[in-house]
């Protein structure tokens, strides 16, 4: 478990160790909605761009008002942090990282670039047709890039290696339904966001063996209060760790860079854009694309009773537009099923201990055993 | 020698009527929050001692004189009680707690001690935080929300404000009141900015009671946001420090069209009865 944790903080020298290694490009993208096997197929290492814990002293003049997340990963860019990625893609999100994307094109005018149109309403009628043309033309211009076509069995083949991903993801995840949860919250997150960073191959043989010593490791006698997390995308650990020091646990969560990243799989077919297609546009639906039918909040529900939580943490990051549209919906349908939650604003920092009273009181006020008379 | 006006009264009490050598159960809370500390002794289910004291530099030292003189003289130590809860943002520095309880939890618990069982929902006012806490009619707390990130507007900055104007802290509320219709409401409750602002009112022409009113009201104001993000329901109560703050507590009667219930409890003392009564709750549980 401990090499997921490395590889998460060790991330952009596990990139450049890849590329020495293989040779290959590296591909940086923004938005959980870009099409990983296109890119996989085409033998370049697909890699998200996630926040880290960074002094911003940068970016004031580029992106002000922008969320942390986003500026953060401009910060990067222009501090060399990110100097091994080749390419930049981003696949239509938010506004902040579009933002991100553009102003940071304007750094680093030599790399490859691609912007793929992802429809807001991803249930719409031509949707599906939209987004396979689009993938055709992201499929063109990363040929052209490499000057290598993109075959038929390299798609079949990276449609595989990324579903066997999310099943192995889904069978970390399954562990947590337990009563008494082998893996705790900070540990599958930290193996979720690390499956972003690597060669999915390589992520999957890791998975299969921290799977099999799951299976012999003892849980928790203290199985404590369980909790799901719901909200803006996260790249850290802060706040399952913060929970699980207070005796809790986050025993499943409903974030992009979370189970929203490998929730569902491709259905294979033989126009095999489309099924990429339909599986980008059948995932979770994130805040920002749950527009004409709304199955965010039934999915939220679905997964709260499922993995039997007690209660719901809604940390949204401060600035972070889609979720701050959505959260009032949210909240209603929460309201209405007599779900406990708590709501809260972060930065790319967490605020330690105001975080820390908030959780302590949160998880207080589920208990059993502190019923006020 | 200049007069510090933004001292508040300290206070002590111990009972002589109780004989706490009778009681079956002692138990003890203390909150030590940015400014303040408040130490309460309980036994049985009846307020035995307290002491709310400046929450000095030294956590440790403060939870210890606050403990010290809500004992009084009344012969007991801290060995004599059973179990101690502390609460608040230095809970943690409380060397003699059994317990740490956050809080929500016991302003809603003390709340309920202080006003009665028909308290709904608890505005905890303190130095840096603003807590609303909606709670079960049985008691649990239900939903909570606090002030992001920023102290503005609360405790500290009625500190700040009331040396500005040199007015004494505990007049200022009733003194801001008397202005008949409020005026427009600072545009901030930054310390800094607001200072700023205010002395620009004077400069307009403002009188000290005006400046106190447009300031109240701004805070008024802003603690009415994260109220209303609980659906506040009647009972409603104050805690804190700024619950006894005339100035805030009748404008924002006003704006959420509330009464709030009174008691002749201090409303600072709400943190560590509810840590007290969670302790008494603790040991009987055990």
């Amino acid at each position: 478990m401990e090499r997921f944790k490395e590889i998460l903080e060790d991330r952009h020298e596990y990139a450049r160790a890849w590329k020495k290694r293989t040779g290959g490009k590296v591909l940086g993208y923004y938005e959980p909605y870009m099409p990983e096997e296109i890119v996989y197929a085409a033998g370049i290492l697909p890699v998200r761009l996630l926040s880290q814990h960074e002094p911003d002293d940068t970016t004031d003049r580029q992106m002000y008002g922008n969320c942390a997340c986003s500026r953060d990963l401009l910060n990067q860019f222009i501090k060399g942090r990110y100097d091994y990625v080749d390419g930049l893609v981003n696949a239509e999100g938010c506004q902040w990282m579009l933002n991100a994307f553009q102003t940071t094109l304007n750094f680093k005018t030599a790399l490859f670039n691609h912007y793929v149109f992802v429809p807001d309403y991803v249930d719409g009628k031509t949707s599906k047709d939209v987004m396979r043309s689009e993938l055709e033309v992201f499929k063109k211009a990363l040929e052209k890039w490499t000057g290598k076509a993109i075959t038929g069995s390299a798609l079949d083949h990276a449609i595989e290696v990324y579903n066997t991903n999310r099943r192995l993801m889904r069978q970390v995840y399954e562990l947590r339904r337990a009563d008494s949860p082998v893996v705790l919250g900070s540990e599958a997150m930290e193996m979720v966001l690390a499956s972003q960073v690597m060669d999915k191959a390589e992520m999957n043989d890791m998975l299969r063996d921290a799977i099999a010593k799951l299976a012999e490791r003892k849980p928790r006698s203290d199985t404590g209060v369980r909790l799901m997390l719901v909200g803006s995308p996260t790249s850290d650990v802060e706040l399952e760790k913060l929970v699980e020091s207070l005796g809790a646990n986050v025993v499943i969560d409903e974030i992009c860079t979370g189970s929203c990243y490998f929730w569902n799989e491709v259905i294979p077919q033989p126009d095999r854009l489309m099924a990429i297609s339909l599986r980008y546009l059948g995932r979770p639906h994130c805040a920002l694309k749950d527009n004409n039918w709304r199955r965010r909040p039934a999915h939220i529900y679905q997964l709260y009773e499922d993995f039997q939580a007690h209660g719901v943490i809604i940390a949204k990051q401060i600035y972070c537009h889609p979720h701050g549209t959505d959260n009032p919906l949210i909240w209603k349908v929460l309201r209405e099923r007599n779900i406990p939650f708590h709501y809260f604003e972060r930065d790319t920092t967490l605020p330690y201990e105001e975080t820390r009273l908030r959780m302590e009181a949160f998880i207080n006020m589920l208990k059993p055993e502190l019923v006020l008379k | 020698m200049t007069q510090d006006y933004w001292r508040w009264p300290e206070s002590t009490w111990t009972s002589k009527d109780i004989d706490w050598k009778n009681s079956s159960t002692i138990t003890a809370g203390v909150d030590i929050g940015s400014n303040s500390t408040q130490a309460v002794v309980m036994c049985d289910n009846s307020l035995f001692g307290y002491a709310n004291l400046r929450t000095g530099p030294d956590y440790r030292e403060s939870a210890g004189q606050a403990m010290k003189q809500a004992l009084g003289k009344s012969g007991m130590t801290i060995r004599d009680i059973k179990y101690t809860v502390a609460t608040g943002w230095g809970s943690r520095n409380v060397a003699f707690a059994q317990k740490i309880v956050d809080e929500v939890n016991c302003h809603a618990r003390g709340a309920r001690f202080i006003y009665g069982s028909s308290v709904k929902t608890v505005v905890d006012l303190g130095a840096q935080t603003c807590k609303a806490i909606r709670l079960y009619d049985w008691g649990r707390v239900s939903d909570f929300m606090m002030n992001d990130k920023c102290a503005t507007g609360m405790g500290r900055g009625i500190e700040v404000m009331a040396d500005l104007l040199q007015v004494p802290i505990q007049e200022m509320g009733e003194r801001s009141l008397t202005v008949g219709k409020d005026p427009e409401p600072v545009s901030t409750t930054c310390y800094d900015f607001a200072n700023t602002e205010a002395i620009g009112l004077f400069r307009e022409g403002y009188k000290e009671n005006e400046v106190l009113a447009a300031y109240l009201f701004a805070i008024a104001w802003r603690i009415h946001g994260t109220v209303g993000k609980v659906n506040p329901e009647k009972e409603l109560a104050f805690t804190g420090g700024l619950a006894k703050n005339a100035g805030i507590v009748k404008r924002l009667e006003r704006d959420m069209k509330m009464t709030a219930l009174t008691s002749e409890y201090d409303p600072q003392l709400a943190g560590a009865i509810g840590a007290a009564l969670i302790a008494r709750d603790t040991v009987e549980k055990d």
